[in-house]
């Protein structure tokens, strides 16, 4: 083994920014800015973070001129980190929706401990990073954990609300039940192929049949990913943690979280488990996880679309909406043997961008005077043009609308999974229904958009104040989701 | 039976345990427990498999245990600072007694 | 011809206009709004100037746009597009101009309505499927908006039910359409190579495709019984949305239908034929006979715009030139027809009794106190009932002639449509315009008849222009007709239409 720890130091350059930002975060919220105003510190933090996130993003990827002493590609440490041009995108993309997030906190209620929250959120985002790139069990698992772990206390940040430490407390213990699956699951493969490096877990398996240990291990990893990915059945914890978390933390879970988890699980089950795949385009699947996670996109599609038709809180709406997205993924993960990854690259990052900024518009009217139902959306087009035109923006895209990034992302998914086999077995029909669940899920999103642009606003509704940071990050956001949708092929250029 | 055997009975029925006192545990002190145990059974496998497997020269499956145990002690760490801001809102650690959010 | 395209570019690029206009005055949006119309419609007018018809479609644009998937930004113009993009200027300019009362959050009304039409002319100049479609989703969403924010009766439910069966309609088409590409081989999304490709599908994939596509497209066309949208939706809209619903929407759905379905599974539509041509017809009657009991004015216009398209789907589903050449005239025809009688309800009569009810109607003279409401709906009615001299004979006429060569039962049933359209249009003029002229309480009425505000400026020119149009197109379809029966020609059509060419 290789052990090249210059190369890993110019590989991690991004995650070595971005732990520099944290502790920086803490330093000065510690030292210069005592006894300062929560929204003096706030801002500090904020514009702190974002710089070492954008530090963070030119560090990423190879440079094209080829002497910067930063950037990587192909496998580094040995190969316990691969970083080929999915890796740098999903970073890339990762650290965009991060910058999302930060900038969504600007505008939501504010936090009794700014510089602990970004800084935790910082650590996620290395959790993230790392699982982007991650080439190995041991790496896999702890990177994971970083993410997790972060993720956990960001949504049971705020202690003022009984709701943020029960939504905290469940996503949890949801999440912890799933980790120990993940790690049961991983020592058995290691077990059956000696190996934690999924280049040699493959070739492992590749000589050996299916034998009973894998299917355990298989079942294992696939509830992990579904704890992740927020697939129903596993989906229990997403509502409650998109409800009760502080605003910019169900961002980040339903963001930067979403397109880690998917790549890394992508990752994962192709280059790693490849050999058992199975198959799941014609009528007669072959034994493998494929078959578990068509079940499980199928499933999550009925959940997460009909749960949503009967919301009130616009909250949970988007946690089903969520879950209902999930099956999407589950359906691009399927796709990959065939298409390779940017489908599903693509239609997380703009779906996160979608969430992510949808969730900064309520961040920004809980701020002022709260906007837990549906109806709290009313008359927005009056109190705020802004945030009405930037709500519409976001929720067309999750709705999949064209010009818009949602649409092009469903497209691709759809095209890359019919192209497998056309309707000839399971994949096939599975992307029918999700074409004709997409007219349904119009039904939810229009009801939203429809007390947003629509309902007149009640009578003692005041006009809406944006913090110029987060009005800046939300029309931005919108206008990526824009551009994005009529130039796909920018971000697909990255893949 | 070979000793390796034994040894991954053993930890199915340790993770076997954990899982159903996680899921049927309503207090949550339990609950945090049977997801220690759930790690464990996994810890317990690695250790077995670097012990009897092919290559027991190569720490690997001992280094994946102890990293798996520092990142268990961190998990209980986050988890009994979550069940303590529970407790503070609703004097209890019960999870059904945790339910504001529904729907 | 190659300035074509700005039509799409002035209608968005007004519709971001209006809505920066809208904030500082409701003159200015409205002012906006129509000189970006009046914009795009010259630009249609002048291509229609120049252009020279030809079976092949000329080329407006062809850049790549997604490597990736193979779409392209293709857009292209032969004499069916031209005649419909003719006609959505046509339409938009009527509209703005009946809507120059709207008064509420006037920038917003008219950048979605500008959206709206962007979308439209888009649908009808795309030569690349997936453009087509994303042109064609454009246009749904801004109705929602529409209807539900400036509408009438019932109007959340009106827009809700629209755009949901707009958007099934559309995923049905989205379905049909990546199916077909992704069998092809998932290289191109050009029309032409798709049908190419087409040809070596099996005879169940070419006929389950077909029907994804044709009846997605065809909820749009208000197929029966996919049709239940119209009726609702016209009804709810403002009257600009609905003479745009009515006059250009429903088109996008026949010209899908047309443009689409037809030439890219022959085979398909083979087998689907006298389903269509019979729910084509069920729609004509069903539809008028439900007109003819209808008590609400603005419905008997909605249920009779759905009895009208049922020809144009006739016209496709018969699949000879005269019939199909006839459908693409009927589209210009009803839409400028349509957009009349939803004028003259909505807007003249609506906005100034505040009735639709006929029974209310009947009680006032309308003949007397709104002379020129009264003349126009008698010319659109007349028009509308396919008399000669206006634009709906030669349409109904090629309809009927080109579908007897294929099946002379289906022309006797539509000929049955025919008269029943005569009917309720009839009635529903005698009880709205001619009503009791002078029943007792005479005092009492004219005191509160008198009070009607005169008809604009705006509404008279907008009148005018669709009545020209309507009568022009009667007098003279050869306009028309020269460049439509060409585009007939082209390989792709050749392929579906059979029988000699007119």
């Amino acid at each position: 083994m290789n052990l090249d720890y210059a190369g890993l130091f110019r590989a991690l350059a991004p995650e070595t920014a971005i732990v520099v930002g944290a502790l920086a975060v803490l330093g000065v919220d510690l030292t210069l800015l005592r006894g300062r105003s929560l929204a003096t510190r706030m801002n500090v933090a904020a514009l702190i973070s974002a710089l070492s996130v954008l530090v963070a993003f030119m560090l990423n990827g190879t440079c094209p001129c080829g002497r910067c002493w930063v950037g990587a590609s192909g496998p580094v440490f040995g190969g316990a980190l691969m970083f080929d041009s999915l890796a740098n995108a999903t970073r890339g993309g990762i650290l965009g929706l991060v910058l999302l997030t930060i900038g969504v906190s600007t505008g939501a209620r504010i936090n009794r401990n700014p510089a602990e929250y970004l800084s935790i959120l910082l650590f996620a985002t290395v959790g993230f990073l790392l699982m982007a790139a991650a080439q190995q069990l041991l790496v896999a698992f702890l990177s994971l954990e970083l993410a997790s772990l972060s993720l956990y206390i960001l949504a049971g940040f705020d202690k003022t609300r009984p709701d943020s430490a029960e939504a905290g407390l469940k996503y949890f213990l949801f999440g912890g039940m799933s980790a120990a699956f993940l790690l049961f699951g991983f020592s058995l493969l290691y077990g059956l192929t000696g190996s934690i490096e999924l280049n040699h877990v493959a070739d492992g398996l590749r000589h050996q049949g299916i034998s009973p240990l894998l299917i355990v291990a298989l079942v294992m990893v696939i509830v992990a990913f579904g704890f992740k990915a927020a697939a129903a059945p596993f989906h229990l914890w997403a509502p409650d943690a998109y409800q009760g978390a502080p605003t910019p933390s169900a961002a980040l879970i339903a963001s930067a979280s979403k397109l880690a988890g998917i790549v890394f699980f992508a990752r994962l089950l192709w280059s790693g488990l490849g050999f058992s795949a199975g198959n799941v385009s014609y009528a007669f699947t072959s034994v493998g996880w494929l078959p578990i996670v068509a079940v499980l996109s199928g499933v999550s599609m009925f959940v997460g679309n009909l749960a949503a038709l009967a919301q009130t809180n616009v909250r949970r709406l988007l946690a089903y909406s969520a879950i209902s997205h999930a099956g999407i993924l589950l359906l691009g993960l399927i796709a990959v043997s065939r298409n390779g990854t940017s489908p599903i690259f693509y239609y997380a990052t703009t779906y996160g961008i979608a969430t992510a900024g949808a969730f900064g518009v309520i961040g920004v009217l809980e701020r002022q005077g709260g906007c837990d139902s549906i109806s709290d959306l009313a008359g927005l087009y009056r109190r705020s043009p802004l945030l009405a035109g930037c709500l519409m923006v976001f929720i067309l895209s999750l709705a999949g609308v064209p010009p818009l990034a949602g649409f092009f992302g469903k497209f691709y998914v759809f095209a890359a999974t019919l192209k497998l086999a056309g309707l000839a077995g399971v994949a096939g029909w599975l992307t029918i229904l999700a074409i004709l669940f997409s007219a349904v899920a119009l039904y939810y999103y229009m009801v939203v958009l429809k007390q947003a642009l629509v309902v007149a606003p009640a009578k003692d509704a005041t006009p809406v104040r944006v913090p110029i940071a987060a009005a800046v990050t939300l029309v931005l956001a919108a206008i990526a989701i824009v551009a994005f949708g009529i130039w796909p092929s920018v971000l697909l250029g990255a893949v | 039976m070979t000793t390796l055997q034994l040894c991954l009975v053993i930890s199915s029925l340790l993770f076997c345990i954990g899982l159903v006192g996680a899921l049927s545990r309503s207090h949550t002190i339990l609950v945090l427990l049977g997801i220690e145990l759930m790690l464990n059974a996994a810890n317990m496998n690695f250790i077995a498999f670097w012990r009897f497997g092919a290559s027991p020269t190569a720490a690997t499956g001992v280094l994946f245990a102890i990293f798996s145990i520092a990142v268990a002690a961190a998990e209980a760490a986050v988890g009994l600072a979550l069940v303590i801001a529970v407790y503070r809102h609703q004097k209890s650690v019960r999870l059904e007694e945790a339910n504001r959010l529904k729907g | 011809m190659s300035l074509l395209p700005w039509t799409i570019y002035l209608s968005f690029a007004g519709a971001a206009l209006a809505l920066t206009a809208g904030t500082r005055s409701a003159a200015a949006a409205r002012w906006t709004a129509l000189t970006a119309a009046v914009a795009s419609w010259v630009v249609a007018l002048l291509a229609a100037k120049s252009f020279v018809p030809s079976n092949a479609a000329q080329t407006l644009v062809d850049v790549a746009w997604i490597p990736q998937v193979g779409a392209r930004y293709h857009l292209t113009a032969d004499g069916i597009s031209l005649t419909l993009v003719v006609l959505t200027g046509l339409a938009a300019t009527a509209g703005i101009l009946f809507s120059w009362n709207i008064n509420e959050r006037v920038g917003e009304f008219f950048a979605f309505y500008l959206t709206l039409i962007g979308g439209v002319y888009g649908v009808f100049l795309s030569a690349d499927a997936f453009l087509f479609f994303v042109y064609y989703e454009i246009a749904i969403v801004p109705k929602y908006f529409l209807i539900a924010n400036w509408g009438s009766t019932n109007r959340q439910y009106g827009a809700m039910k629209l755009v949901l069966y707009s958007f099934a309609g559309s995923a049905l088409v989205l379905a049909g359409l990546i199916w077909a590409y992704a069998i092809s081989g998932g290289n191109s999304f050009a029309l032409g190579d798709l049908a190419a490709a087409a040809t070596t599908f099996t005879h169940a994939q070419q006929v389950g495709m077909f029907f994804l596509v044709f009846f997605g497209f065809a909820v749009l066309a208000g197929l029966f019984p996919f049709h239940t949208w119209a009726p609702t939706g016209h009804v709810a809209a403002p009257t600009g949305a609905s003479m745009l619903l009515a006059g250009v929407v429903m088109k996008l759905g026949a010209y899908g239908c047309l443009r689409v379905a037809l030439p890219l599974f022959p085979v398909g539509f083979e087998f689907w034929q006298p389903v269509i041509a019979t729910l084509a017809i069920i729609g004509i009657i069903y539809a008028g006979f439900v007109a003819l009991v209808q008590d609400d004015f603005k419905f008997v216009i909605g249920y009779s715009s759905v009895s009208h398209m049922g020809f144009v789907l006739l016209g496709l589903a018969a699949a000879t030139p005269r019939a199909v050449a006839g459908s693409v005239l009927q589209m210009f025809s009803h839409g400028v027809i349509a957009g009349l009688l939803f004028a003259v309800v909505g807007r003249m009569v609506y906005e100034r009794t505040h009735t639709r009810q006929l029974g209310d109607l009947r009680a006032m003279p309308l003949h007397k106190l709104m002379p020129f409401a009264a003349t126009v709906f008698v010319i659109a009615g007349l028009a509308s009932m396919g008399m000669p001299g206006f634009s709906g004979f030669p349409a109904e006429l090629s309809i009927l002639i080109g579908t007897w060569t294929t099946s002379p039962l289906w022309t006797a049933f539509a000929a049955f449509g025919v008269l029943v359209a005569a009917a309720f249009t009839l009635r529903v003029m005698q009880v709205a315009f001619f009503g009791k002229t002078d029943a007792g309480g005479a005092a009492h009425h004219d005191a509160e008849h008198h009070a009607f505000a005169p008809i604009t400026l705006a509404e008279k020119s907008g009148a005018v222009l669709l009545l020209g149009a309507t009568i022009l197109i009667g007098l003279k379809p050869d306009i028309l007709l020269d460049w439509i029966v060409p585009a007939l020609q082209s390989p792709l059509m050749q392929t579906v239409l059979k029988g000699g060419v007119q």
